[in-house]
């Protein structure tokens, strides 16, 4: 081989990555190519230079904003929580007392309703048997366990806000409100399973 | 690359997973200086950067009750907070290119005052170049992991790598003589 290293291939001898191709070649040029060596030598210097660059500090304290933040979604959290409890045994009233009083069609809104709201209490049982709490999960997994609860937190601020209201919602709309919460449920329980850090968020 | 100490770090840890706002201050002090560079070498504004690094410490205080202390806490944190850089990236992606082309500029670049500062060169680098050269040459993120956090493949991350090193190469005035 008589031509000289590439990048590709500088950076491979550098890195001790055998898997770049023509490398068992390079290596033979290498050792009788002064321009070669040198080339890997600046490289070694260059990157000697980056890690050196001194670390540059933030201007801002930032920890103020942080720690509000985390109040207030500690709070929201709190609130949705206990909202979601109240929205729960309300929807299970309904369905228990109420059954016998409403239309037909209803009936089976409401039953469709209660199955939604069991299989978001049976997966929520599953997690807790999990204990997450416990459990080692990676950088990666975490950033997934958290988007999924934001976007459960919302689900459950919906759902309360629904409970709350003066003016019933439409059975439809806290139907469709379970499901997403039972379909995100589902990837939640997912991930801490399987520490799989890619559900299609 | 940067010698960072919380003391006492298994007490703080587990305060801070009971919540305790005294142990999250104390793991931001202490953190607070290598998120931000990494951010900042890896963005292109400081104003970026300091968003990074309150969505950084905004999710580690959050999910480090996840965090049982298998790696390194700093491991743990620096892939957050390079996970955030880069959806930063994605999001300003529309500057992502090189200011100085030399494959579609020569004449510019011949002419042009070679010798710049590291620094600078690496200002001028594409947003996507920039990253790969600073998670691999210096946070030592393998080609591997950077795919897995750009969606890319490994292939790709090295040919940045690759591409990165002779722009700065060039930039900075370091070309073999023919």
């Amino acid at each position: 081989m008589t031509a000289h290293l590439t990048m590709e291939q500088l950076l491979a001898l550098r890195d001790d990555d055998r898997s770049e191709p023509g490398l068992a070649a390079g290596r033979d040029h290498f050792t009788t190519c002064r321009r070669c060596q040198s080339e890997l030598e600046r490289l070694h210097q260059r990157t000697a230079r980056l890690r050196a660059l001194p670390p540059l500090a933030p201007a801002t304290d930032e920890f103020p904003a942080v720690h509000q933040r985390i109040t207030v979604a500690r709070q929201r959290r709190d609130r949705a929580a206990a909202s979601i409890g109240l929205a729960a045994a309300a929807t299970l009233v309904l369905t228990l007392i109420g059954r016998d009083l409403v239309h037909p069609r209803r009936l089976d809104a409401e039953q469709m309703l209660q199955n939604e709201v069991s299989q978001s209490q049976r997966l929520e049982q599953e997690l807790r048997r999990w204990n997450p709490a416990e459990r080692v999960i990676d950088g990666y997994t975490a950033i997934v366990v958290i988007q999924l609860e934001n976007k459960i937190a919302e689900l459950d601020g919906q759902l309360a806000a629904a409970a709350n209201s003066k003016h019933a919602a439409p059975i439809e709309n806290e139907i469709k409100l379970w499901q997403q919460r039972v379909g995100l449920m589902n990837a939640l329980v997912e991930v801490h399973l399987t520490k799989a850090n890619n559900v299609g968020l | 690359m940067h010698a960072m100490s919380l003391p006492d770090a298994d007490a703080v840890i587990a305060r801070a997973r009971l919540g305790d706002p005294v142990a999250l201050e104390a793991i931001y002090r202490a953190y607070a200086t290598p998120v931000y560079n990494l951010s900042r070498r890896i963005c292109r504004t400081t104003e970026d950067a300091e968003d990074i690094l309150q969505e950084t410490f905004f999710e580690v205080c959050r999910s480090i009750r996840n965090y049982r202390g298998d790696g390194s806490i700093w491991g743990w944190i620096r892939s957050v907070a390079s996970s955030k850089a880069l959806m930063r990236l994605r999001r300003n992606k529309y500057r992502d290119t090189d200011e100085l082309n030399d494959d579609l500029a020569p004449a510019r670049s011949a002419s042009y005052a070679l010798r710049m500062d590291l620094e600078s060169a690496m200002a001028r680098l594409s947003d996507t170049a920039r990253a790969v050269v600073w998670l691999h040459d210096v946070e030592g993120y393998t080609h591997d992991e950077i795919a897995g956090q750009m969606g890319k493949t490994v292939s790709f991350s090295k040919s940045q790598l690759a591409r990165a090193h002779s722009r700065l190469r060039t930039w900075l005035g370091e070309e073999a003589p023919a």
